[in-house]
């Protein structure tokens, strides 16, 4: 018998302007000890048809089905069914201890006292794998890092007992490394509870490692479902093909590769880092546009960088990876001039600029555009306000200076509309507030409101991580689109490797706020050198069913936020097989080979063994 | 914790100061005399200036004050020669501060319960009521209440008594009057705030674990929407335990508040003072324990404090 049968599930949204259909006609069933896969775009449905199996939908929804049945019965939210949401530092209640969420559950669930639900709380946490229950039960969500997070969000679905879990994008927040634990803990959830799982995404590579059966599902119908193998190896609908063709990277292929030459000199077998820096700067000294040098910016609480030093050349597109926490976002505030560095210094085109003169030329486009556009300005005002921003602070002033207000403003809704005609917007959207836009739609706007004024660097940072994956490959199109035309060079920073693969030449990857490894993507890519670049590639799971299975996750445990930032040594060192004593007693410096650069001690002369002149180094690892 | 706490009640001292140095000199400057009445005449007001050390430079007074102050002194009351400012605060606080309690109390019960109804009831009329109900209430001012209460329920229905404060009857009035601002304001904002908290992800993630709507709000919602509220109910209790004159005065309540106006009337400048930097003290303590309260509502900025203590 399946555990859950779903027979003709329609969902209408009553709005005031209209009714909108959001679900149409949708059957599927999960059977017993089964994890199952659903799989489409981000507004497709898939979140409103699990919330509509939960009864979690609000009262202007209305939900029609021929059937929902749970084990033979209607669903029972927190008793036959429970549900995993996507971010859960926004579904666990920030300011009551973890220990009391998943304990009043068990309660309700058990009808037992306090006493007994807590020790069954330390066991549940124990099956999820968290170190020191004890002590994890008395602290709040914000004191856990996010892959922690999403275990007690698990142990909390498991309080119930139920037949079903639905994961509703349950490792879309998190990073490589550890969404392949959480899904290796969800994999052993159902093989040792004997649980079913649903499990809904937009990562076909997630659902290829995960699932046995496959419904893939478009603007509120399932266009095509089957067994796993079918759907990834010999799809029928055209719409699936789309899917796989986007998540397998069939972008053209638009890098630059100027960057070809730098790879001369081979700049010194030591690490010694004023030598290399002076090395580069010799060879590409009129490419260079923004480097740092030794760039350091130290928090309290959060993430903060560590002597970084890169450069970054024009027309070139450069990518950072790391999960979060790592310092992607910090980096980008300096390097855009929103933060100031604690030491080493910001160079642009080889001098020291003040900041607001720097932001004219960097601009940012912002993870989530719902929050980074002001609700208040239409799409049009969004980007007279740039123009507004740029003549004030001097640029552009050439070419406008004597017009009147009136003329200007006249100049600005022009260029405005026909930036937005660029980005694939209309002149009819100029009046329009970002309420009114898509995902995808906003993002375009975003975009236009950082190009408008025509920067020399355009920061990325985590562009398309809200967005799913085939709108997300339109967004990357237009913005190499624009890179091709205008020759800016592009900050790309993401935790989507599959994505740095394909749009960037060069790529840095942060751990702990240091830059542990950088050069050519191809190589690092191909041969990763340090010890962390390594478990962050082999833990991306593929979108091929038969290769995605074995997920390959570090089983080092996932330490406290706080742990990380030890002032000594490697920040890796914890999590590192190949660490050393010296690895947790110094920071390793910046060794750097040809392009290459890598922060390990298994590089260093010291510990690694004196290397002629002319010796090529290879992987250590 | 404890650090940002004895950091808080130093500014406060600081501010204290403030108050005494500003209230000391516009008291004095105000015009007449404390003893200047009709029939009094000039070599009279003279003498009596004299025995108070009122004919000295304003800058001795105020040192002698301060020295005094330090002492825990607040002197004797002019009009009322033989009392003490102690004396008087220890007479009418007790019964301002039940007053006060009381209204807090009420005005949080009930401002709160109504607050739940209006986000959660399902009736449109329920939230309708309580919501233009609580406008109105915020609307009428305290002594037009008062007056209004006095008229129907104690003239007409005889229900309550109108004056003093004998038994429990007599204080269902003053309660009522003084509490209606602070129990609509309190009821719209926590209808308004829980509404906000009620549809965020982590309510879902209660529904999604089987809690019922009682226990989602009272162990999860409530807390956080309860930390703007938090904002308004500190200040608002300072006011209530300090006092209110015009809704002392209409129930003939020998509170704090009356004694208040009566000395600023009466110039009886120590008794001023006196009043003032004890009103002055509970304002910054209920301050200080809002904010404390606060940081334990929110566990981010508890840990933050906490932090700020190493």
């Amino acid at each position: 018998m399946s555990v859950l049968e779903v027979r003709n599930l329609n969902v209408q949204y009553h709005t005031e302007q209209a009714i909108c259909q959001a679900v149409r006609g949708v059957s599927f069933s999960v059977e017993k000890g089964e994890i199952a896969g659903i799989v489409g775009e981000s507004g497709s449905g898939k979140s409103t048809a699990m919330r509509a199996v939960m009864g979690l939908l609000k009262s202007n929804a209305r939900v029609t089905a021929d059937e929902i049945r749970v084990s033979g019965e209607s669903p029972r939210p927190g008793r036959n069914i429970a549900m995993i949401f996507q971010d859960s530092l926004s579904c666990l209640n920030p300011s009551v201890r973890i220990g009391r969420q998943i304990a009043e559950t068990v309660r309700v669930r058990e009808g037992c006292t306090w006493r007994e639900a807590k020790k069954r709380a330390l066991e549940l946490l124990d099956l999820v794998g968290i170190r020191q229950p004890r002590i994890r039960m008395r602290q709040y969500p914000f004191e856990l890092s996010g892959g922690m997070r999403q275990r007690v969000v698990s142990a909390i679905a498991l309080a119930c007992r139920p037949d079903l879990i639905i994961a509703d994008e349950p490792t879309t927040a998190l990073d490589a490394a550890v969404q392949a634990q959480i899904l290796l803990l969800l994999r052993r959830i159902v093989r040792e509870t004997g649980t079913s799982l649903l499990l809904v995404s937009h990562d076909l590579g997630v659902i290829a490692s995960m699932c046995g059966s496959v419904y893939v599902m478009h603007s509120g119908e399932i266009v095509e479902s089957g067994c796993a193998e079918d759907i990834f190896y010999a799809p029928r609908e055209e719409y699936t093909r789309k899917l796989l063709e986007s998540a397998a990277g069939k972008v053209p292929d638009m890098r630059r590769s100027r960057s070809k030459g730098r790879n001369r000199t081979n700049a010194g077998e030591d690490g010694n880092r004023n030598e290399s820096a002076d090395g580069r700067a010799r060879t590409g000294e009129e490419k260079i546009l923004v480097s740092l040098e030794n760039v350091t910016r130290e928090y309290d609480s959060h993430e903060g960088v560590r002597d970084i030093s890169l450069t970054l050349e024009e027309g070139e597109t450069y990518a950072l990876v790391g999960e979060s926490g790592s310092g992607k976002t910090t980096l980008a505030r300096i390097l855009s001039g929103i933060l100031k560095p604690d030491g080493g210094s910001v160079l642009y085109r080889g001098r020291e600029a003040a900041e607001r003169e720097r932001t004219g030329k960097i601009q940012m486009v912002f993870q989530d555009p719902a929050a980074s556009l002001n609700p208040c300005l239409t799409a049009g005002q969004t980007l007279e306000e740039a123009l507004r921003a740029a003549d004030k602070s001097g640029e552009g002033r050439e070419t406008i200076k004597k017009k009147s207000s009136h003329e200007k403003r006249q100049i600005w809704r022009e260029k405005a509309s026909v930036m937005l005609e660029q980005v694939g917007l209309s002149e009819e959207d100029m009046g329009k507030y970002p309420g009114s836009f898509s995902g995808g739609q906003r993002q375009r706007i975003a975009i236009a409101r950082a190009l408008i004024n025509g920067p020399e660097l355009l920061i990325c940072d985590e562009a398309l991580s809200s967005l799913d994956a085939v709108t997300g490959s339109r967004i990357l199109e237009l913005l190499l689109r624009f890179q091709r035309e205008r020759g800016i060079s592009i900050l790309f920073i993401s935790h989507d490797l599959h994505t740095v693969r394909q749009v960037s030449s060069r790529v840095g990857v942060l751990y702990g706020g240091r830059l542990v490894e950088s050069g050519r993507t191809k190589e690092v890519c191909s041969d990763p050198w340090h010890p962390y670049t390594r478990q962050l590639l082999e833990a991306v799971p593929e979108a091929d069913p038969v290769r995605a299975r074995k997920i390959r996750a570090s089983h080092v445990q996932e330490q406290d936020r706080g742990e990380k930032k030890a002032g000594r040594g490697c920040p890796f060192a914890g999590q590192c097989g190949y660490a050393m004593d010296c690895c947790f007693e110094e920071t390793p410096g910046n060794y750097s080979f040809g392009g290459r650069m890598v922060s390990c001690f298994l590089y260093s002369q010291e510990h690694s063994g004196r290397r002629g002149e002319g010796y090529t180094m290879t992987s250590q690892i | 914790m404890l650090r940002y706490t004895w950091k808080r009640l130093l500014t406060g001292l600081l501010a204290l100061f403030v108050l005494v140095c500003v209230t000391f000199f516009l008291v004095r400057l105000m015009p007449g005399s404390p003893f200047q009445r009709g029939a009094v005449s000039e070599q009279v007001v003279e003498a009596i200036e004299q025995e108070y050390g009122l004919d000295r430079p304003l800058t001795e007074q105020f040192a002698v004050y301060l020295g005094n102050l330090l002492r825990g002194d607040l002197g004797v009351s002019y009009e009322d020669p033989g009392t003490r400012v102690t004396d008087i605060i220890a007479r009418t606080w007790p019964v301002t501060a039940t007053l006060g309690i009381l209204v807090l109390a009420a005005a949080i019960l009930v401002g709160t319960a109504l607050g739940i109804l209006m986000a959660v009831s399902r009736r449109k009329a329920v939230r309708e009521v309580i919501s233009a109900g609580g406008m109105l209430a915020a609307g009428i001012p305290s002594f037009a209440a008062a007056i209004l209460l006095l008229l129907v329920f104690s003239v007409r229905l005889k229900w309550f008594p109108a004056s003093g404060l004998l038994s429990p009857a007599h204080y269902v009035l003053p309660v009522t009057a003084l509490a209606l601002y602070p129990t609509a304001v309190i009821a719209r904002m926590t209808g308004n705030t829980l509404a906000a908290e009620m549809e965020k992800e982590y309510v879902l993630f209660a529904r999604a674990k089987g809690l019922g709507t009682g226990r989602i709000i009272f162990t999860h919602a409530l807390k956080n929407a309860w930390r703007p509220v938090l904002n308004y109910v500190g200040p608002a209790s300072a006011y209530l335990l300090t006092g209110s004159f015009v809704v002392e005065s209409i129930f003939t309540i020998p509170g704090m508040g009356r004694e208040f106006v009566g000395s600023i009337t009466n110039r009886d400048y120590t008794l001023i003072m006196g009043l003032t930097v004890f009103m002055g003290t509970v304002v910054i303590l209920v301050n200080l324990i809002t904010d404390l309260l606060g940081a334990y509502l929110d566990p981010a900025s508890r840990r933050a404090y906490r932090r700020a203590d190493r």
